[in-house]
């Protein structure tokens, strides 16, 4: 773990010894945003904190635009706020380069293996693009594992209807189906942990993996659950990001966090097919009303690349998805404008399909993912098509309606799980 | 004093027949040697095709996605017989080898051992080739898959192409190792391709200036509304 530590970073932390709070921060040249989510951290654990030894790392992969500076040099916490009780020692600061592959996952990695040395009760991360954050978000996400014995806060956001369509589409039905925990945003970004859970989280041998990527979000939320770690929600509000995110490319993004996702599933399979029903999961802080950045979005080139997909990847699907749904999303995906739809069964089956070609390895993993890109952006065309005219509410009920085709489904999944290995029941050959 | 008769009819006769004592009993080997190694090259296919089957070949090479290239062949049925008929002229080949070796000419014996010589080059160029289709169809399929998420219109054709060249690669380097000239071929397959992309690029370029404009303005504005706008996790 130590070879994680560049020797000025050992030196810092050998002079720091101990804290109470890690705050982490990953970023790659986000000079125009970090220094307010600095600030508004640092602020956080002046005014909730004050008691608490805190320090705020920043884990960088090799910023080129002065982020380093931004982070050691942005003004907050005590001197600049009228506090009611002042701090005992101000937050420390550190920013260093992460060893690993490129990654927010390689990030992380350097945050936990901090937050273990300095023995910290309590680990925070938060993304540095956040135009939203405010410092409250600290206490909301640090508190219930300093003083409710939580090991793990996932964030729950008010978002835009049309935002984060792999969380509603995929990652959160399926999380709450196979490990029975209603996490809202199991992607969300912003995540509060125990230090008996980061130090859990370094023993795993995944840094290879997409999880040192875009994977980390959905790993850390699922090995949570799936371990029995006690598992909470903080209610924080709007979600607002900067507008560019650097490295952002879709299929890059969707191969990570999915893949990431079928891999866990090969490792918890035995959790996933003992649960049979879901839980709530607590929501710390008082939800409000919040408004949301409106959002467009060009279903007509959704529906054209779902449209390509099916066309031009016939092959592909037909090693993986079973006749009779092959043959449904041809029907549905091949209907223009307004008509155009994937409903909820079709959908569920496909990705329950992949996932168990996933796990029997029915073609290369890679490709397997890729081809889903799609797939994915059709039902989010037809998603968006459906919700068109809906409120926020009925937004919420109508992915409330997906979660439970999951969970109906679920069945299905199990048998195929198992089945494909003795025998492939439903494919063609390619 | 032999006759004229003697010499005429007599002798060649004789020499004939000296002749024939000596090469019909090879005649005779090679012969059955042929017959027994057609039977015996039947068996085989039999019993591997049998094997084959027993062994649940068919159903895992369905997995690797050469059943399908295989039945598309329209020669062979199955990987099961495709494997059965291997062997058959596996063991077809090596009993003509014993014929001929058996047959003990200068011409047969040098034949044999010119053959055996060259299976070595026989089997780099099989695993060469073996190995561009693997390579090419990976390749292809990662080509198109790229395409598509790229929404490119024309993705299969690329993949197509890819494929293509990797596998005219692959043959190339086969004929190297046969010993068969494979510089006219490469040659060939440069002028080709390179005509192909020259001509395509002109006639996108000049025949379809506007579209081309369009076409790349669109694709830039499109990329750049999508991160702007849209977060999917």
């Amino acid at each position: 773990m130590e070879d994680l530590f560049p020797t000025e970073l050992k030196t810092r932390l050998e002079q720091i010894g101990e804290a109470d709070i890690v705050v982490g921060i990953p970023s790659y040249n986000n000079a125009r945003t970090i220094g307010h989510v600095v600030r508004a951290v640092s602020v956080g654990l002046a005014k909730y904190f004050p008691a608490r030894r805190s320090v705020i790392v920043n884990s960088d992969g090799g910023s080129k635009d002065n982020t380093k500076e931004v982070v050691l040099e942005a003004e907050g916490g005590a001197d600049d706020l009228l506090l009611v009780s002042h701090p005992v020692q101000a937050s420390q600061r550190i920013s260093t380069p992460y060893h690993g592959l490129p990654g927010k996952g390689s990030a992380f990695r350097t945050i936990f293996a901090v937050a273990k040395r300095l023995n910290a009760k309590a680990c925070v991360v938060v993304d540095s693009d956040l135009r939203s954050i405010t410092p409250g978000w600290i206490e909301l996400l640090a508190q219930p594992v300093l003083e409710y014995e939580y090991d793990y806060i996932a964030p729950y956001y008010h978002r835009h209807k049309y935002d984060g369509t792999i969380t509603n589409g995929i990652i959160y039905p399926m999380t709450r189906t196979l490990y029975g925990k209603s996490v809202r945003q199991p992607i969300g970004g912003e995540f509060g942990f125990s230090g008996k859970l980061a130090a859990r989280y370094l023993e795993k041998d995944v840094w290879d993996t997409d999880v040192a990527r875009f994977g980390i979000d959905i790993w850390m939320t699922v090995t949570a659950i799936a371990e029995g770690f006690r598992v909470g929600q903080a209610y924080l509000g709007a979600k607002i990001h900067d507008a560019k995110d650097p490295g952002a490319d879709l299929t890059s993004m969707f191969r990570q966090v999915v893949g990431s996702f079928f891999s866990l599933m090969e490792s918890y399979d035995i959790v996933w097919k003992n649960v049979h029903s879901c839980q709530p999961v607590p929501l710390f802080g008082f939800p409000f009303e919040v408004g949301v950045e409106p959002l467009t979005v060009n279903t007509d080139r959704m529906i054209h690349a779902a449209q390509q997909g099916v066309n031009d990847l016939r092959e592909i699907y037909s090693a993986f998805l079973a006749p009779q749904t092959l043959v449904d999303l041809t029907n549905f995906v091949h209907r223009n404008g307004q008509g155009f739809h994937i409903p909820d069964p079709l959908w569920v089956r496909m990705i329950y399909e992949a996932a168990v070609a996933y796990r029997h390895r029915l073609l290369d993993r890679d490709h397997l993912l890729q081809s889903l890109v799609p797939l994915y952006l059709g039902r989010t065309a037809s998603f968006v098509l459906e919700v068109t005219e809906s409120t926020a509410p009925q937004v919420e009920e109508r992915i409330e309606t997906l979660c439970r085709v999951f969970e109906t489904e679920k069945p299905y999944l199990a048998q195929q799980w198992d089945a494909a290995g003795k025998e492939h029941l439903h494919a063609q050959p390619v | 004093m032999r006759s004229l008769f003697d010499r005429m009819f007599v002798d060649p006769f004789h020499h004939l027949a000296d002749q024939s004592a000596h090469v019909v009993p090879v005649l005779v080997i090679v012969f059955v040697t042929l017959i027994v190694g057609g039977f015996v090259a039947f068996v085989s296919r039999w019993l591997t095709h049998r094997l084959l089957q027993l062994a649940r070949f068919d159903h895992l090479v369905q997995r690797t996605g050469f059943a399908g290239m295989i039945e598309r062949s329209g020669v062979f049925r199955s990987p099961s017989d495709l494997g059965a008929r291997f062997v058959q002229a596996l063991v077809w080949l090596l009993t003509v080898l014993f014929a001929l070796n058996a047959a003990d000419t200068p011409a047969s014996v040098n034949l044999v051992r010119r053959f055996v010589d060259y299976i070595p080059n026989l089997i780099a160029a099989g695993l060469v080739l073996l190995l561009g289709v693997v390579v090419s169809r990976m390749v292809a399929r990662s080509a198109l898959l790229a395409a598509v998420n790229a929404q490119w219109p024309a993705a299969r054709l690329i993949a197509g192409g890819v494929r293509v060249l990797v596998m005219t690669l692959a043959v190339v380097i086969a004929l190297e190792q046969l010993q068969i000239g494979s510089v006219p071929l490469l040659v060939a397959f440069a002028i080709v391709f390179a005509g192909i992309i020259f001509a395509l690029a002109i006639a996108f370029g000049l025949g379809a200036r506007d579209m081309a404009r369009q076409w790349i303005e669109a694709k830039v504005r499109s990329s750049v509304a999508e991160e702007e706008v849209f977060r999917h996790l």
